[in-house]
């Protein structure tokens, strides 16, 4: 009876320790390679701070810009005051010629410029519709937004007076002339980001893209140097014993998954609440969307490590993605324009649906249901990476056992030359 | 003279031989460059965002209301693509990400609006995207400011009051915006003419600290010496000299695909772009060749190129800009060439503004050619004695 029961846990038992060996010895590759533990530790430490200081103004205030006053009259300086009181914009200078201004403009001191026409005051008297005109700095889309925003407003404000006026001087009570000129009120109303920030915008996607692509790399420098170690260029130590495919899998992905967790607690846990940006998202929820995003990176890792064939490889060949994949998350350029090869791209990397989802979950407060879509694609790119790590791992375990195999019959010499590594 | 000339020549010689000894070199300096263009090219290709998904939600349900809602799929930037029955459900589309926006007219909408008793319509957005959420607030307000004007103009005509009169009256003040140098809001002239660059510049910081440590790593540094007669110049510019080529063919290439094939305006001559570009690939070869002096130990100096190449996102100025940054962050973003590429971009090549006012970031793009100096000596002793040599243990 006794023995029964031994047969049973004899190779569970030899599996868990054989698996526990291999992530305790992918602990010590890490921490004894310089390079890469500068990767894994320090890279998400700094770049997250480096980040949040230099989005921390986080919007574009008082951008300069330049009032062309044709009519100086009370009512165009009292337009002029009314753009400076803008949270967005700040006039540098009024009472130039268009020239100038352009001049100023061409020299950086002013970044967009408003003419008030040499009619503006006798227009609005003689109740004629009278037209400012806005010209933008099209350099950065947040000098654009912030000169449209404040122009927009103060017109729409200045005008908003002019008929409550002329509509009150035909008769109409304060009242009356309000519903005229409204006829219904509008209620601007910014789900996640209320106040537009930029590093809001920003950190979260950047945060997410740092944790694939750190783990990444790190991966396959690992899987270089390794190649670059073992005599026959071979990615699996030839031990004497076969190493299996499965525990090797898994005890290497274990020790990953061990650092990227307690590295997401700071990544996602503490930066979020320092700098304030959104966390609607809850422990569990957060733990739902990152667990499937963490270990398909570490499966991709993995399965991508096999081409590396030297420790510079992964830096030289991997680190371009990071740009691109930005972009390809669908937090810059909206999905609904991508064409259809771009959204099928975008499956492939765990990133893009991690972005997206924690956006969706820390910003706008989404559940997990109304983030099944990217729980659910990130936990079937965990299946398929896991799956294609198997195969290509198991290829290479079954290689070294092939090679050390040779060596009972070959020489080390003929078998570099054999494989063409030979010196 | 003549013999350095034909040194150089002779390591150039050497370092293609190299080039075509690895899968590797083709890649960083050619198929992944032209890739990544054809990725933004085509990423950007419409240039303007169109049919943004959104909802109505019409708690009204009359002639009037649906008319509003009617009005509201007008623009080209968004389309309603559902109509749903309460706020919940459509704040719940907006949160799974089906929607960028919606617009609720409220209930009873069409008797207050008869009985003057001025209803609320609320819209929602999704803010938590840059060009997305600026376009939908955009997007919404402009519609309903329309929308409320003409509930105003058809009063006023019922009143008969004529049409010019009604116009000054319902907008007294006109906006008309005017876009300098770039009359198309397009935005790819925003995103792909830095992007790529940004791009290029990461392949050439790697390539060019590949070329020299792989020297370093693999020790063969010194047969690189012997045939530049052990002058460390000659043999860092011949090394240098066929990735310079093949990299300014590959920039030229993307003008092209930015100046004719996505006609972004140029308003400058052939000549100034070809000065411009050749001058950022040798800004970046000579950061290059800083890095691996400082850092002779390739690893190391991957990782410095990596985390400078990455940064430059940033501190270029493009997404957030430059001015609006903490003011020591200003000064180091002088330290990226492209920051100073951009310059000359939007202001000579977009603007078309005359050359005195971007001149300043040529010579600026000229003194990173000065950077290697500072480390020659210590990049000469390192291929010389070999002394960063990381000790691998073969097993």
């Amino acid at each position: 009876m006794k023995n029964k029961y031994l047969n049973i846990f004899r190779p569970i038992s030899e599996g868990f320790s054989n698996t526990f060996r291999i992530w305790m010895r992918e602990f010590q590759l890490i921490f004894s390679d310089v390079g890469v533990m500068i990767l894994i530790f320090v890279v998400p430490l700094i770049y997250p701070l480096l980040y949040s200081f230099i989005y921390y103004p986080e919007v574009v205030r008082d951008l300069p810009i330049a009032v062309v006053d044709l009519s100086h009259s009370a009512d165009s300086r009292q337009f002029t005051r009314d753009l400076d009181a803008t949270p967005d914009l700040k006039v540098a200078t009024s009472s130039i010629s268009m020239e100038e201004a352009i001049m100023m403009f061409k020299n950086r001191e002013v970044r967009g410029i408003v003419q008030i026409p040499e009619t503006f005051s006798q227009d609005i008297a003689m109740k004629r519709q009278t037209t400012i005109s806005a010209y933008a700095d099209m350099e950065f889309f947040l000098y654009y937004k912030a000169l449209m925003t404040g122009a927009s407003f103060v017109s729409l404000e200045t005008g908003h007076k002019i008929q409550i006026n002329n509509l009150m001087n035909e008769g109409y009570t304060e009242r009356q002339a309000q519903i005229t000129a409204e006829p219904f009120k509008m209620v601007d109303n910014a789900m996640a980001n209320q106040g537009g920030g930029f590093a809001s915008y920003g950190i979260p996607a950047a945060l997410i893209l740092i944790i694939q692509q750190t783990l990444i790399i790190a991966i396959g420098i690992l899987a270089g140097t390794a190649r670059e170690r073992h005599i026959f260029g071979t990615l699996v130590p030839m031990d004497r014993k076969k190493m299996g495919t499965f525990r090797l899998v898994i005890g290497k992905a274990a020790a990953y998954f061990t650092i990227y967790a307690l590295l997401c607690i700071y990544m996602l846990g503490m930066i979020p609440e320092w700098f304030g940006y959104g966390q609607s998202a809850d422990f569990t929820e957060l733990i739902a969307l990152i667990m499937p995003f963490i270990l398909s990176s570490i499966f991709m890792g993995l399965t991508l490590s096999v081409i590396f064939k030297n420790r510079e490889s992964a830096m030289m060949l991997y680190l371009f993605t990071s740009i691109p994949l930005l972009f390809l998350s669908g937090i810059i350029w909206p999905l609904s324009n991508f064409s259809p090869v771009w959204l099928a791209m975008r499956e492939i990397f765990p990133s893009s649906n991690a972005i997206f989802g924690y956006i969706k979950m820390n910003s706008l407060g989404a559940t997990i249901f109304e983030t099944r879509k990217e729980i659910m694609s990130l936990w079937i790119q965990t299946g398929v990476y896991f799956l294609t790590v198997c195969i290509t791992y198991g290829y290479q375990v079954n290689y070294s056992v092939h090679l050390r195999s040779e060596l009972a019959s070959h020489s080390y010499r003929e078998i570099r030359q054999k494989i063409g590594i030979g010196d | 003279m003549k013999s350095i000339l034909t040194n150089i020549w002779k390591v150039a010689v050497r370092e293609v031989n190299r080039m075509s000894s690895r899968g590797l070199y083709i890649l960083v300096v050619l198929v992944l460059p032209i890739l990544s263009i054809m990725f933004f090219a085509s990423l950007f290709k419409e240039g303007v965002p169109t049919k943004m998904p959104i909802a109505i939600v019409d708690l009204d349900q009359t002639s009037g209301s649906r008319k509003v809602a009617r009005n509201i799929d007008v623009t080209p930037l968004s389309k309603v693509t559902e109509n749903l029955q309460s706020e919940t459900e459509a704040m719940s589309e907006l949160r799974t990400g089906n929607i960028y926006g919606f617009v609720v007219i409220p209930k009873n909408f069409q008797s207050a609006i008869l009985a003057s008793r001025q209803p609320v319509i609320s819209y929602y957005y999704q803010n938590g995207f840059l060009i997305a959420g600026g376009l939908m607030q955009n997007d919404l307000t402009l519609i309903l400011h329309t929308l409320s004007g003409g509930i105003n103009i058809q009063k006023r005509e019922a009143m008969g009051q004529p049409e010019d009169y009604i116009m000054s009256q319902v907008q007294p003040i006109l906006l008309s915006t005017h876009q300098l140098f770039n009359p198309t809001a397009n935005y790819s002239v925003y995103i792909s003419t830095i992007v790529l660059p940004i791009m290029l510049q990461l392949f050439i910081l790697l390539m060019t600290v590949y070329s020299i440590g792989i020297e370093i790593k693999e020790k063969t540094s010194h047969e690189w010496l012997r045939l530049s007669e052990k002058s460390i110049f000659t043999a860092i510019t011949g090394k240098l000299l066929p990735y310079t080529v093949i990299f300014f063919i590959v920039m030229m290439f993307q003008n092209f695909m930015l100046y004719k094939v996505m006609q972004i305006p140029m308003h400058t001559s052939l000549g100034w772009l070809m000065l411009g570009s050749l001058l950022f690939v040798m800004a970046y070869q000579a950061i290059g060749v800083f890095f691996i002096g400082l850092l002779p130990m390739m690893r190391h100096s991957l990782n410095l190129s990596a985390f400078y190449g990455i940064l430059a996102l940033t501190l270029c100025g493009f997404s957030f800009p430059i001015e609006a940054m903490p003011p020591v962050f200003q000064y180091w973003a002088s330290g990226f060439p492209v920051r100073h590429y951009m310059h000359i971009f939007q202001s000579q090549i977009l603007a078309g503004f005359e050359l005195r006012y971007s001149i300043l970031s040529y010579l600026y793009l000229m003194l990173f050619f000065l950077l290697p100096l500072t480390i020659i000596n210590r990049l000469k002793s390192a291929l010389i004695y070999q002394t960063f040599i990381e000790n691998v243990h073969k097993t």
